[in-house]
């Protein structure tokens, strides 16, 4: 699924959609760009969630979960600060501004690092992964401010122009490609998170069968 | 009530004796301060551009110092855990002891701005700005960096890494406090940024008391 989006949405976004009559063909950025600044969000919003659960519910899965979601949470900031980077450079005549929207994206990039750190520096995978999800309670409050940075402060980085309420402002060629690469970024989320998910599951069995088949032996 | 008082006095008689490093915290601020005018140039000018800014980092740094044993030495030598034993919620606890590392750290930060101001060459006719961000942005800064400090008794240990984790969410106090006194300076006004910094205060002060006992919980599990 990750890959027919992907490859679907890669097709349509660099040679089946208009280049900008400003940009040019800079604007292909926005396809990596947008789904993946998109996808760092959701992560992280998927991962408070998942720490709610864990944290009110104890429930044994969500604490996995949300560990396991913050690597690939990182990558996809990592990915949209470079692209944007990038882009940032034709349009806008330099790399990087200080500008609300980058410098809050870039402090969620910091929080995923520290997260990924803190439950990694546990010996008991148990009780760092409850602390990541104390820790993701906290960086919670980054993400209102990453969604309306736009609208409060008045630089550099363009207002939404996809998600508003009043629909998209957005043309419908340059819209498909771009529902297909978010679709794809989800896909290959949802698949990696699966595959972290085993791998920690497994190491977890891996450990158990470990100490048995020792305390048989003595 | 009573005992959260009582609590509080505890803390404050500790930092007294000088069995916690609130003072020596407190003396960092200050050679920190120092720092910007020795490393940057006497110029007063370019002093004068920063001077908002060196005083809210150096303030961040050191209570960032100080919260690194917030909970940690009453963790280690388990009066802690008498004190939950003793039958107070750990929140209030948590919540006293937010309260005396601010009585002990941010408050003799506010007072002691004005003057560290002058020296670093900030105009005194904005010294009521600068008390005012930071009466509202340390308090923020203590709280913020509760639940980590408690973390890291569940850890075990601290120093780089709850640095590590308590930076990046103690940056947007750091923003919105130099901002608001950049801003005033050049004219803009700096009441929309102390609004912002205003409203960090509640929230933090509704979630971190759970957060930071769910962390010490964790610890004793």
């Amino acid at each position: 699924m990750t890959f027919i989006f992907i490859s679907l949405g890669l097709w349509y976004g660099l040679f089946n959609s208009p280049p900008d009559y400003q940009q040019g063909e800079t604007v292909r950025i926005m396809y990596v760009h947008v789904p993946a600044a998109w996808m760092a969000m959701m992560v992280y919003l998927s991962m408070t969630i998942m720490s709610i659960f864990a944290l009110v519910w104890r429930h044994p899965l969500a604490d996995i979960l949300s560990k396991c979601s913050a690597p690939i949470g990182a990558s996809f900031t990592l990915i949209a600060l470079v692209t944007g980077s990038i882009w940032g450079k034709p349009t806008w005549g330099t790399w990087w501004v200080w500008d609300a929207r980058l410098t809050s994206v870039f402090i969620l990039f910091l929080i995923y690092m520290g997260h990924i750190t803190l439950v990694r520096s546990f010996e008991d995978e148990y009780k760092g992964a409850r602390a990541g999800a104390i820790l993701t309670l906290i960086g919670a409050f980054n993400l209102p401010i990453i969604k309306f940075s736009v609208d409060w402060w008045n630089t550099l980085h363009q207002p939404a122009s996809v998600i508003k309420l009043d629909g998209p402002a957005i043309h419908i060629d340059m819209m498909i490609p771009l529902i297909l690469m978010a679709l794809g970024f989800l896909f290959f989320y949802f698949s990696f998170l699966l595959i972290n998910v085993q791998t920690e599951l497994n190491n977890r069995k891996l450990k158990k069968l470990f100490i048995q088949s020792f305390s048989k032996k003595n | 009530m009573k005992k959260f008082y009582r609590l509080i006095l505890r803390d404050i008689h500790l930092v007294i004796k000088g069995s916690s490093d609130a003072g020596a915290a407190l003396l960092f601020y200050l050679l920190a301060i120092i720092m910007f005018p020795l490393s940057s140039g006497t110029e007063s000018t370019l002093l004068i551009s920063i001077a908002g800014g060196a005083i809210w980092v150096a303030a961040l740094f050191s209570s960032l110092l100080s919260l690194d044993r917030l909970f940690r030495s009453d963790f280690e030598d388990g009066s802690l855990e008498q004190l939950v034993l003793s039958g107070i919620s750990l929140e209030t606890i948590v919540i006293s002891k937010c309260f005396a590392h601010w009585l002990t750290n941010g408050l003799p930060i506010v007072i002691l701005s004005p003057i560290l101001a002058l020296i670093i060459g900030l105009d005194f006719s904005y010294w009521w700005i600068l008390c005012l961000t930071l009466l509202l942005g340390t308090p923020s800064l203590t709280l913020i960096g509760a639940t980590p400090a408690a973390l890291s008794c569940a850890i075990g240990k601290g120093g780089v890494l709850t640095a590590l984790i308590i930076l990046p969410l103690m940056l947007p106090v750091l923003i919105l406090g130099s901002g608001a006194i950049t801003a005033e300076i050049s004219g803009l006004g700096g009441f929309g940024h102390i609004y912002a910094l205003a409203a960090i205060l509640p929230l933090s002060l509704l979630a971190v008391p759970f957060l930071a006992s769910k962390a010490l919980r964790l610890g004793w599990e």
